[in-house]
């Protein structure tokens, strides 16, 4: 198990590396916060002054020397914007996005595994395609249409919901569900799929020829092995949604979380926020992938004794 | 479960119980707060609230009608030096009095600058003045390098507000000693001497005013003010419809009759004192002829986009000045128009041999900019130009490939100095990105037009200049982009003819709240 943890821990150290020096030259292949931000109104001399001062006159090799050092003493520099710590910038928009996902991957499990396990029971009949077509239609339909839809039911005609900030238990339903729907609908598939191949095995024929109940037929030995697979896919889709799924709905409901923090940011050049924001990001995804991964272990002994 | 909901619903109810609050949901919140290095369109919403100038203006007026503010009287004791004497009792938010020192502090913070972010704003509209001194505790004076016309003007610029010395010198650093980190601190927790204090700020997110009971004027009328970003648009008229928010800001036109039908709300709105512009590049070696871009100008029918892009509410100017600019605003003069044969013929004349025109614009940056540029090629197409639509989020104005694009052209204070002026100044913006040029006979007529102390000279020195523009084209100003808010029917405000474009005056007599 320890060499398995290693190598997943190295795994991940040099993709974050990787993902950080390619932001890095991309960032500044692209443009600079003079040009992009300031762009109204300056002279040639005002602009050299302004490059000056945000060190952005030294060669690209210096400042990602100077990039480096800092960031292996923990120093990842000042905004441009509105120079403060970066650390301090993001720090302050991971909660908020992090309680976001939380909420919507527990909502999700909550939905699409009974959802998943009802559809492989009763695949024959209508209850298993009613529950297939709600899932494609969860697939089919992107989180700002539903996002939108909602805000126009609940808000502008019901004044139900409150469609700015996360201020209370009630802001998160809509945003909740927004981000949910594609999970739910990429869950309750993997679910019914997984289910649908371990019930077919025979260790369930012999599970019912001892005379075991139904119910526990189905979610001791069925979901119980099923479970192998569905725990990748939520690892998975959450490190998606962590990544980039995130960015839409914080800005349709002002959610003050990272995922509009990095747009922002992209757009403006304000490099250190970016740099920082997608270090942060990237530690999380692999954070979650590395948990997936020994989740995996846990639950399938064949994986761990193989793969140690 | 109901019960939490119920409680936290009220919990949630946008301070509806109090009729002294109000929420606001701007399309942008400022990334820091500083009226001295900020000239932008989102910042310049939020300073007048919190800051005072020395001399202020009426802003229920058009015409300038300057006002004593920080200052109770100012004289001109030499032709370039003013004596102020200024206000006494003034507070700063923070509870420190406002001294000769705070003021001599904030004015040579701009017009001595070391922090560039400052050398940047004060070159181009504050280069005449060279410092200012303490003569006594009440009395200060401001040094001109040359006679100044707009002495008041230029006063009263956000820029040049009054910020407290030792509590931005203690911010960082050396408490004695003004450092460049001082300034960046003070952007980020900002202290002045206005109505409303900044109770707190979280950048790009939220802005909370609290009334400043110390205030040296009138009381201010609301107690607290809550700024929140709302970045979408169809949120910030959902928010406004929930009553999350009491005003919401930048409804573009499309959206006026989704408020407007709601007997509980209203818009407001007025042409902004900007004009959005197209630049020319004179010289991209394909359009050193100027003949050409005069054909690329005169093809515009500018009057058909105002119908069909802004609902025939912008404004489409003959020349480019404004009526905010008083007497220096000339509306016989035309040197901008639309005579599409005129423009045939000009390109037959220049030999034009169909060769492609790129056309650049950011996305979204300027409302309805992606489909004014749309519209402008087809305008192009019916004289024989073959235009194309480059679509760059990136600024082009300074790349010598550039042949034309989009750009605004803010009024920051007014005076035709504090629009054209600032972006057409010999040296200036647009001179020094590559894209236009000056000689010794317009740099004398620009001279005349800024500095002459006559206003009928400035006129006929402005009318000047406009001609040279007009001779040999860099710029088309479009029209003044028609700007509203949408807010309850209980609240009472509306922009104001004398504020620079996007302010949120919320002073005592710019806004109420009837009773609900």
């Amino acid at each position: 198990m320890i060499p398995y943890l290693l190598r997943i821990l190295v795994k991940a150290v040099v993709t974050i590396f990787a993902i950080v020096s390619v932001t890095f030259i991309a960032t500044r292949m692209s443009g600079n916060p003079i040009d992009t931000f300031l762009g109204d109104g300056l002279t040639a001399e005002g602009r050299e002054e302004l490059i000056r001062y945000f060190q952005l006159d030294r060669s690209l090799g210096e400042q990602y020397l100077a990039f480096l050092r800092g960031a292996l003493s923990g120093e990842f520099g000042l905004s441009f914007v509105d120079r403060r710590p970066v650390t301090e910038v993001v720090a302050e928009r991971l909660w908020p996005s992090a309680q976001l996902l939380l909420a919507s991957v527990v909502f999700t499990i909550l939905v699409s595994i009974p959802l998943g396990v009802l559809a492989a029971i009763y695949r024959k009949s209508w209850v298993g395609s009613a529950v297939m077509v709600i899932a494609f239609a969860g697939y089919a339909v992107p989180s700002f249409i539903l996002a939108i839809v909602m805000i126009l039911t609940f808000s502008y005609w019901l004044n139900w919901l409150p469609v700015v900030g996360n201020g209370t238990a009630l802001h998160f339903i809509m945003p909740t569900i927004a981000m949910s729907g594609v999970l739910i609908a990429a869950l309750t598939r993997f679910t019914r799929n997984a289910m649908l191949d371990v019930l077919g095995q025979d260790f369930i024929r012999t599970a019912r020829a001892k005379g075991l109940g139904e119910a526990r037929v189905v979610l001791r030995h069925g979901l119980g092995n099923a479970g192998v697979t569905v725990i990748s896919v939520i690892g998975l889709q959450i490190a998606g949604l962590a990544a980039a799924g995130s960015v839409v709905v914080e800005s349709i409901f002002s959610w003050p979380g990272i995922g509009q923090l990095l747009v922002n940011s992209a757009i403006g050049r304000d490099y250190p926020v970016l740099q920082f924001g997608v270090i942060a990001v990237a530690v999380a995804v692999v954070a979650i992938n590395a948990v997936t991964d020994i989740a995996y272990a846990l639950a399938d002994p064949r994986i761990r004794l193989a793969r140690s | 479960m109901f019960r939490l909901m119920l409680t936290t619903a009220i919990a949630a109810l946008p301070y509806a119980a109090s009729a002294q609050e109000i929420t606001v949901g701007a399309a942008n919140m400022a990334p820091y707060l500083d009226p001295g290095r900020d000239h932008s369109n989102v910042g310049s919403q939020f300073y007048y609230n919190s800051f005072d100038t020395l001399i202020d203006r009426d802003h229920t007026k058009l015409e300038p009608e300057w006002v004593p503010a920080l200052a109770t009287s100012w004289e001109l004791i030499e032709p370039t030096v003013m004596e102020l004497k200024l206000r006494e009792g003034v507070k700063f938010h923070n509870g420190d009095d406002m001294t000769a020192d705070d003021v001599i502090f904030s004015l040579n913070r701009m017009m001595q600058a070391t922090f560039p972010p400052y050398v940047v704003r004060a070159k181009d509209r504050l280069g005449n003045f060279t410092h200012a001194e303490k003569i006594d505790d009440h009395t200060i004076r401001i040094h001109a390098e040359r006679e100044e016309p707009l002495w008041e003007t230029l006063i009263s610029l956000q820029q040049v507000m009054i910020i407290p010395e030792a509590y931005t010198k203690a911010l960082s650093g050396d408490p004695e000693v003004a450092e460049d980190s001082d300034y960046e601190a003070f952007a980020l927790a900002p202290v002045g001497t206005g109505p409303y204090a900044i109770e707190s700020f979280q950048p790009g997110e939220k802005l909370v005013w609290a009334r400043f009971d110390d205030f040296w004027g009138d009381r201010a009328p609301l107690a607290r003010v809550n700024v929140v970003q709302i970045a979408e648009t169809a949120s910030r008229v959902t928010a406004l419809k929930t009553g999350e928010a009491d005003i919401i800001t930048n409804l573009a036109p499309d959206q006026l009759s989704l408020v407007d039908s709601d007997p509980n709300l209203k818009t407001e709105g007025s042409a902004t004192a900007l004009f959005h512009v197209m630049i020319m590049n004179q010289n991209h070696p394909k359009l050193q002829d100027p003949r050409i871009r005069k054909a690329m100008s005169l093809a515009i029918d500018r009057d058909a986009l105002n119908e069909a892009l802004w609902l025939g509410k912008a404004v489409v100017p003959s020349s480019h000045t404004m009526v905010e600019m008083g007497a220096l605003h000339q509306p016989d003069l035309v040197t901008f128009e639309y005579d599409p044969e005129r423009a045939k013929a000009l390109l037959e004349e220049a030999g034009y041999d169909g060769f492609e025109i790129t056309y650049d614009t950011a996305a979204t940056y300027y409302t309805n900019g992606l489909l004014a540029a749309q519209a402008i090629m087809e305008m192009w197409a019916a004289v024989g130009i073959n235009g194309k639509v480059q679509v760059r989020d990136k600024w082009s104005g300074n790349d010598p490939e550039m042949m034309a694009r989009n750009w605004s052209n803010p009024m920051y204070f007014a005076d035709p100095f504090g629009s054209f002026g600032v972006m057409w100044a010999p040296n200036g913006p647009s001179q020094s990105e590559g894209r236009f040029n000056t000689d010794a006979d317009y740099a004398e007529k620009w001279e005349r037009f800024r500095f002459s102390t006559d206003v009928a000279a400035r006129k006929e020195a402005y009318r000047e200049v406009m001609e040279r523009v007009k001779d040999d084209p860099a710029v088309l100003p479009l029209y003044r982009p028609f700007e509203s808010w949408g807010m309850k029917q209980s609240v009472n405000w509306a922009p104001m003819p004398g504020h620079i474009p996007y302010v949120l005056d919320f002073r005592a007599g710019s806004i109420s709240l009837a009773d609900s």
